[in-house]
């Protein structure tokens, strides 16, 4: 084996995530009580460089999470209630007739609350695909298009959406492509017995939490690059394309249960975002390398909002991710399949 | 740098332990086939001696050897014991990246500091098996071939047969001395010997039994018949002579190649013969569509008619249904598959009028009742009718023909046609719509009718409307918050 330099920058560099990680998640977990995971995930989204979507019924702290992470970090913040009757140019912007010190009036572009390094949509699918997809470019491209000129937003720029999954009356659920859009999506569920008396006794009481900026936008945009030198064993990356081509119905060796409840499976934009986040979170951890541990972590946040059942799913009352959690298993099988047979 | 041979040496490590449960496996299964092996020269030990315990033991040891050896000597890679050490020692795939990134040339970031890591961490996991112990499922049956090579080793020699085939071939008399003389007088005399017959009486015996019928032997044979043959079986008393039966065999196969005297095993031991035709013809008209119309059936049956009509004597003949047979066989050489059945069920009819007529009384119009009718004269008969006949027969006389409402059908008797509407259910058709109110009787009802809805097939057509929906909601033709409903609702129907 030919000798790797190992220089103490690269593993200062590591440490130095770690440290800013779990500060991070300190300030957070401040405010929030319980919800590890979702806290872990959400800062795995930041990281990653994607954006997250959170799913749960009303009251449960998300938009309160999404806030103090912002709170945590030195960027600007921008809310967005996503309301019916929301257009587009409510979101991105809008031309504005203003006049010059000359008196002469010309077209002003205004920004709008997309303009920021956070941006939280609260409650998007209240509002009409037309303004949900006005979020689509600058999620995907970074920038805005208005009147055939580019605006580019400020980086890092990360998106935190929330939606309900139980008041379905009067709202307009996101579109496939929309959704492939998001990194992950996150389900917050209840809290636990002891989570929920904590929650009481912190609400309830007139003590003031203060959250400290612990990270500028330029340590978040060192902590990209770095998360994308993490690197990955060739049976790790095996396993996580397995994954997600056993979510293809039409894959010769997709298992029956894809074949049997799921129309699309994954894209190739589910099998980045399940690397990505398995690196950030074994970056976290302070390893070096991405395990099938990771993978496993990850791949119902990465994963979930990617399959598309069909209708005997539906009607099956199929849960997508428990349906994830077979095709780990078969993804697994294959992925050692005539490979060490004798050997496990 | 150092770190890395840790890695390795962890790995080389693994390899070994692999190796020696490949040996262990393969050892098992070659066990297990040494065994069975070692086996064969046990149960030879009469002609091989001492020399079957030495190859025995031989064979067992060499099998498993060679299989412990092949297990050991296969190949393992290191990628494959480096996962087998991550997943061993819980080191969450450090050791198999960093050996797959520590050898790739375009290593860089942190493929240096993951080296170093998992070094660190290979050098203090503390060293221990972690290869689990595999066997082969056939192990368990080793102890079987082991239990049986023991009892063969400490039961005394089996003994092997010895000997030939015994001779069937046709002796001369030659022969029987040649064979009296290798066998040896002694044994010769003990066994009982066919007597030794004149050729003639030989053959005037065996026409004997071609002419006399035995008692009881059903019906009585034909002039020429060589049933009696195979009626015969005085033969299986006899001492065993191989030379009549071969005898007795060829004439026989002769006979098999005479189609026309073949005996008619069928009406001598199951049945008569005239009643398989019948059968043979109404499962044949029982499958008429023309789609299941066999001419090669109908062909076999008019073949079995004419064969049963010149065993049957005169009443076969030209003057019988022998002319409809030929006619019949006629049409179908034509392909006028119509003829050919008219023709056909005319003969049955009247090979169906001889069968009533040789019972004796016990048909509608059978024995005594068919003599007078035939002493009378035709001419009653013929007075009688009031429409062409079939011809003049005595056995099918004129106004019993095809026509409708002329006498009886001549066709083959079958069960009654079922009457229209005869069952409460069949009234009207399934499905079909009706205008109206509309009164039907149920007979299950007490009271007036009510009126009946159409009944359409529910089951038929559920599955059509649950596809129809299926398609409709893949095509988003039904709006998402409507989609919850229409399952729903399709769910509590299968529910019903």
């Amino acid at each position: 084996m030919p000798d790797v330099p190992v220089t103490e920058a690269q593993e200062q560099r590591v440490q130095g995530f770690v440290t800013a990680f779990q500060t991070l998640r300190a300030e957070v977990k401040k405010v929030i009580v319980g919800h590890d995971d979702v806290i872990g995930h959400v800062l795995a989204g930041l990281f990653a460089g994607g954006h997250v979507l959170l799913e749960g019924v009303p009251g449960l702290g998300k938009t309160l999470l999404i806030k103090t992470l912002a709170e945590g970090l030195e960027l600007s913040f921008s809310r967005i209630q996503f309301t019916p009757d929301l257009m587009p140019g409510d979101i991105i912007g809008t031309n504005m007739i203003v006049e010059d010190a000359d008196g002469r009036k010309h077209f002003q572009f205004q920004r709008g609350p997309i303009f920021a390094h956070i941006l939280l949509a609260d409650e998007i699918n209240r509002a009409t695909p037309k303004t949900q997809s006005a979020l689509l470019e600058g999620m995907q491209e970074g920038c805005v298009t208005v009147s055939g000129v580019g605006h580019l937003l400020p980086a890092p720029f990360f998106v935190l959406a929330t939606q309900n999954p139980i008041e379905m009356e009067g709202t307009y659920p996101l579109p496939e492509a929309q959704l492939d859009r998001f990194l992950f999506k996150l389900r917050v569920k209840y809290p636990a017995l002891e989570q929920l008396v904590e929650i009481i006794d912190r609400t309830t009481r007139s003590r003031e939490v203060d959250v400290r900026r612990v990270m500028t936008g330029a340590e978040v945009i060192g902590f990209r690059e770095l998360i994308r030198e993490v690197p990955i064993a060739g049976h790790v990356r095996d396993l996580a394309s397995y994954l997600v081509l056993a979510t293809h119905p039409q894959w010769e060796r997709a298992p029956e249960s894809t074949r049997r409840f799921v129309r699309y499976g994954a894209s190739p934009r589910g099998a980045q975002a399940l690397v990505l986040g398995a690196k950030v979170r074994a970056l976290a951890d302070g390893r070096y390398n991405v395990s099938t541990d990771d993978l496993r972590a990850m791949a119902l946040p990465a994963l979930r909002h990617r399959l598309i059942l069909n209708f005997e799913g539906e009607a099956e009352g199929i849960d997508a991710d428990r349906l994830l959690a077979e095709l780990m298993e078969a993804a697994e099988q294959m992925a050692t399949e005539g490979k060490e047979a004798f050997l496990r | 740098m150092g770190d890395a041979s840790v890695l390795e040496r962890l790995v080389a490590d693994v390899i070994r332990q692999v190796r020696l449960r490949r040996a262990e496996f393969y050892g098992a299964r070659g066990l297990l086939a040494g065994a069975i092996a070692g086996s064969m020269p046990l149960v030879f030990r009469e002609t091989l001696g001492d020399l079957g315990y030495v190859l025995a033991a031989g064979l067992l040891l060499a099998g498993g050897l060679a299989g412990a050896l092949y297990g050991f000597l296969l190949s393992v890679p290191v990628a494959d014991a480096a996962r087998i050490a991550d997943r061993g020692y819980g080191l969450q795939d450090r050791v198999s990246t960093a050996l797959e990134w520590g050898d790739r040339t375009d290593a860089g970031g942190l493929a240096g500091a993951l080296v170093a890591d998992a070094a660190r961490r290979a050098e203090d996991v503390p060293r221990r098996r972690v290869v689990a112990r595999r066997l082969p499922r056939s192990a368990k049956f080793i102890p079987v071939p082991l239990a049986l090579g023991l009892a063969l080793a400490l039961a005394p020699p089996i003994p092997l047969p010895q000997g030939g085939l015994p001779n069937f071939s046709a002796s001369t008399s030659d022969e029987d001395d040649e064979k009296d003389e290798r066998v040896g007088k002694l044994e010769m005399d003990d066994r009982p010997k066919a007597a030794k017959r004149d050729p003639v009486t030989q053959r005037s015996e065996v026409q004997e039994r071609t002419l006399t019928p035995r008692p009881g032997g059903g019906a009585p044979s034909q002039p020429g018949d060589l049933s009696a043959l195979f009626k015969d079986t005085s033969l299986g008393g006899r001492a065993p002579d191989f030379n009549s039966f071969l005898k007795q065999g060829d004439e026989r196969l002769k006979m098999l190649e005479q189609v026309d005297r073949l005996p008619d095993l069928a009406q001598d031991f199951t049945q008569r013969q005239s009643k398989m035709v019948f059968q043979k013809a109404k499962a044949l008209q029982g499958g008429l569509n023309p789609g299941q119309f066999s001419p090669e059936k109908m062909r076999e049956l008019l073949n079995e008619m004419e064969r049963l009509g010149r065993r049957g004597g005169g009443s076969g003949g030209e003057s019988g249904w022998g002319g409809d047979i030929s006619e019949g066989m006629e049409a179908l050489d034509q392909g006028q598959h119509d003829r050919a059945m008219q023709a056909m069920e005319r003969a049955l009819s009247k090979l169906r009028s001889m069968e009533d007529g040789g019972r004796d009384g016990k048909g509608l119009r059978g024995g005594r009742e068919e003599a007078e009718r035939r002493g009378a004269g035709r001419g009653r008969d013929r007075g009688a009718g009031q429409g062409g006949g079939m011809g003049d027969e005595g056995d099918f006389p004129e106004g019993e023909g095809s026509l409708p409402g002329r006498g009886t059908s001549p066709s083959a008797k079958g069960d009654a046609t079922e009457r229209l509407r005869g069952n409460p259910f069949d009234v009207g058709v399934e499905g079909e719509m009706r205008s109206g109110k509309k009164e039907g009787m149920d007979t299950n009802l007490v009271g007036k009718g009510v009126n009946m809805p159409s009944r359409l097939q529910y089951l038929g057509v559920i599955g059509q409307y649950r596809k129809m929906m299926e398609e409709a909601i893949a095509r988003e033709q039904v709006p998402r918050e409507y989609q919850e409903q229409v399952k729903g609702y399709f769910q509590s129907l299968d529910e019903k």
